[in-house]
């Protein structure tokens, strides 16, 4: 009974159980950010891995893997495949429809050739699209440039004085919209006869549906001809928002889905050597985002009779050496993968045993005397990996790296340990006569003990509800303030400048009476806030700073989901440190005699 | 008043340790204190006198060789942890040359806090309040130690030793630290609990004072004479 009321008294009347409890918020938040960081990471490395290729990879190199469609026939038969799609996986060189003057921009790429029907159903393609609608910007681009590409029919289809209107608004639109919005769509609407607003509405069926850029992305196909999809990093145009949103720059000038693009691939002979480059352009159609910077950044997606035809992995006749002119056969058409999807529940090591009985059925099961056979199991060209192995190179590293963090952060839970331990011994050294005082007027050692076991559970409880809450925040928050801290306002510059001149104010007013305090409190204050400004000129100064670089770690993003089992193990932690820190001076304090204790100061 | 004994020291021994030197400071001393007596034992500074008191009320233990004390016939110091907490909290008051109170506690609290230790919260508020309204502090019930006279600390300090109704009252120069008057108020209220029939038990160096008791005995080399 009395332990409660001293222990509210305690709590309530000082200072110190205040740092105390911030000290193990502070800990706790530490702890909580830090772990949530890195298991986020690893867990973004593996989830993206499994969204990007299935559960199952089935690949045979650049020569590709024949009777492709068999394979998958025999690979779906199987209950525990789900789906499977083939892939044709190269690199190539894509030239970008920037700069606006002719030396266009290069980028190289890996093409991934799809079947747009088949992919999604194995991997998260479709959620990983990113333009699901037009924007009114980009209505009015397309507007123009469907305008423009189709100038002359157009302009026969209008009256003289609609020719003049939509020529004029056009013009002015393409200077414009850079800037402002125009709202072109509706000032041509309104103005032409329906019967020639459904002419131009015809041009491009993204005009008058909204959702057709999406799917145009889903089956890689823009007004009926084969498209790409490219990684949204692959575009300078995109721009990364403070809310981790894209916008396109120049008012969706740069958006993509407006231009075309020439995708230059080396097809390679059975020998390994190059081909003759092969060509085609071909309109973006959408662009995906699955989240790894790496991938973002360089891949794109085509349908995969294009890739095909651009590798020579497509359908050939196989003619006689000697004469060229007799054909003894029919090379088939190949892909480099075959991706596989299992049922719900199956683990990905049992499917990927499954996957190999199929491809020795699938082998076996050729009819005799096929032309080109498929590469045997043990063929070493021929892979069959789960999504784990394939990105093992990967996920190594970054697991290797969470296990010396968790190290590293087992020693950091001892200096917590540490740091709350001796908060507690000054706590309790301090009420060493108050002990005296309790056990002179009849108070137990447990009694006593237990007056500090209170007060420390209430701090530690206390301590790790704010430090997980801060840690929360913090974890939520951390694009936002990693944003904030490489690109910092002025005005926190300007916050501290003024803060600053109070704190010497403030110095100078309170030194009057001559004590030391408040001229050691007021220079430190001022150093700290001059310190802030600075830093925050300084990085002003150097354009921004970028901590986290997406190119270095793979991800557009900071992982900002909370680890809540670390936090439960780490909340739990601060309050048994709490409670061992309070233990061991108090009951060293309650053994000792009530007069000495009592003689303390 | 009643001639039983109440407290009895026998043949007590004391000896600090300090550093590698041992310092005897009881060389055996005995007393005797009777129900409704007022016990002074008037020595000079460094005699012993607080070490006396500390070990009859069981605050501190005599030497292993030591004699005994006895609280109505029972040793105090073999019995069990528990029954000395009880001994301290129950049959003895103490009432210290510097109050001992707990600062971040008001004055009610700090006089009913042996109550609410030995589990008679609710009649020792009560007793606590009434006490400390008989000492004149009933307008001082909500302050802390802190806003108080040392007067009124001291007579809070006293409160807090009568809130469970002991039998005895061990007075550690409880005016030592007060100015002549102040103190002479402290020995007004001394007197009055000795009226009503409290054992008093107090150290002091000062004759004028230790001559309010019935009994003088004087602890000189540790030894009372």
């Amino acid at each position: 009974m009395y332990q409660s009321k001293l222990t509210i008294r305690y709590l309530t009347s000082r200072f110190i159980p205040l740092i105390a409890v911030a000290a193990v918020a502070l800990c706790v938040a530490l702890v909580i950010v830090v772990v949530s960081v890195m298991t986020g990471f690893l867990n973004m490395v593996q989830s993206s891995g499994r969204t990007l290729m299935g559960d199952v990879v089935v690949t045979y190199g650049l020569s590709g893997v024949p009777h492709y469609e068999r394979l998958m026939d025999t690979l779906i038969s199987h209950e525990s495949v789900a789906a499977v799609t083939p892939i044709v996986d190269g690199w190539g060189l894509l030239r970008m429809p920037y700069p606006d003057r002719d030396a266009k921009q290069s980028e190289t790429v890996q093409v991934w050739g799809i079947d747009p029907h088949s992919f999604p159903e194995v991997t998260q393609f479709a959620e990983s699209l990113q333009w699901k609608t037009v924007s009114e910007n980009q209505r009015d681009w397309i507007l123009i440039d469907a305008i423009q590409e189709h100038e002359h029919d157009v302009l026969t289809q209008l009256n003289e004085e609609d020719r003049e209107f939509v020529i004029e608004h056009v013009n002015n639109a393409a200077r414009t919209l850079n800037f402002e919005p125009v709202g072109l769509y509706d000032t041509i609407r309104n103005k032409l006869p329906e019967e020639d607003w459904a002419y131009i509405l015809a041009l491009d069926s993204r005009l008058t549906q909204d959702g057709d850029v999406l799917a145009q992305g889903l089956s890689l196909e823009r007004n009926g001809k084969p498209a790409i999809v490219s990684g949204l990093h692959v575009s300078e145009g995109n721009e990364r928002q403070e809310d981790g949103s894209y916008q396109v720059i120049r008012n969706d000038y740069w958006w993509l889905p407006r231009y075309s693009g020439t995708l230059t691939m080396l097809p390679v002979d059975a020998q390994g050597g190059i081909i003759e480059p092969e060509s085609i352009v071909m309109p973006f159609a959408n662009e995906f985002m699955s989240g790894v910077y790496i991938i973002d950044d360089t891949r794109i997606f085509v349908p995969l009779h294009v890739a095909q035809q651009l590798l020579h992995l497509d359908e050939a006749e196989i003619v006689d050496e000697d004469d060229p002119t007799e054909v003894v056969g029919v090379d088939p058409a190949r892909v480099t993968s075959v991706l596989v999807r299992g049922e719900e529940g199956v683990d990905t090591n049992e499917l990927r045993a499954n996957v190999q009985s199929s491809y020795l059925k699938f082998y076996d099961e050729m009819p005799i005397g096929t032309f080109v056979m498929p590469p045997p199991l043990g063929d070493p060209g021929l892979v069959i990996q789960t999504w784990e192995d394939q990105q093992r190179s990967f996920t190594g590293p970054v697991e290797k790296e969470r296990e010396l963090m968790r190290t590293l952060f087992s020693i950091i839970y001892l200096v917590v340990a540490a740091l709350i331990l001796s908060i507690f011994w000054s706590i309790v050294f301090e009420k060493t006569k108050d002990i005296g005082i309790l056990r002179s007027i009849g108070a137990s050692r447990i009694s006593v003990v237990w007056v500090f076991l209170q007060f420390a559970l209430v701090i530690g409880v206390a301590g790790a509800t704010l430090g997980t809450l801060l840690g929360w925040l913090i974890t939520t928050n951390i694009n936002a303030i990693h944003e904030a801290l490489g690109n910092p306002p002025i005005s926190i510059a300007i916050v501290a400048i003024i803060l600053g001149c109070l704190t010497i104010a403030w110095m100078i007013k309170r030194s009057r009476t001559g004590d030391f305090l408040p001229i050691v409190l007021g220079t430190l204050g001022t150093i700290l806030f001059a310190c802030i400004a600075l830093v925050v000129f300084d990085i002003r100064a150097m354009g921004g700073l970028v901590i986290w670089d997406a190119s270095v770690y793979y991800f557009s993003h900071i992982p900002n989901d909370v680890d809540w089992n670390a936090a439960i193990v780490t909340s739990i932690g601060a309050v048994v440190f709490c409670l061992i820190g309070a233990a061991i001076p108090s009951a060293k304090a309650a053994d000792i005699d009530p007069v000495k204790a009592l003689r303390h100061e | 008043m009643s001639d039983a004994i109440l407290l009895q020291g026998c043949d007590l021994r004391k000896t600090y340790v300090l550093g590698r030197a041992e310092v005897p400071v009881l060389h055996g001393a005995s007393i005797s204190v009777e129900e409704g007596s007022w016990v002074s034992i008037l020595g000079s500074s460094g005699s012993g006198k607080s070490t006396l008191l500390h070990l009859l009320g069981g605050l501190d233990r005599p030497d292993a060789d030591s004699g005994q004390v006895l609280y109505r016939g029972q040793s105090v110091w073999e019995q069990s942890q528990r029954a000395i907490n009880v001994y301290r909290n129950n049959d003895i008051g103490f009432v210290f040359q510097f109050y001992h109170l707990l600062p971040e506690l008001t004055v009610l609290e700090n006089a009913s806090l042996p109550a609410m230790i030995g589990e008679t919260n609710e009649s020792g508020l009560e007793r606590a309040e009434t006490l400390l309204t008989q000492f004149g502090l009933g307008h001082r019930l909500h302050h802390k130690p802190r806003e108080l006279s040392g007067g009124e600390r001291q007579r809070t300090a006293i409160a807090r030793a009568l809130v469970n109704e002991p039998s005895m009252l061990l007075a550690d120069e409880p005016t030592g630290n007060l100015d002549e008057e102040t103190g002479g108020e402290i020995l007004g209220v001394l007197k009055e609990l000795h009226q009503d029939g409290l054992a008093i038990v107090m150290v002091t160096h000062d004759p004028s004072i230790a001559a309010q008791g019935t009994e003088t005995v004087h602890l000189r080399r540790g030894l009372i004479e």
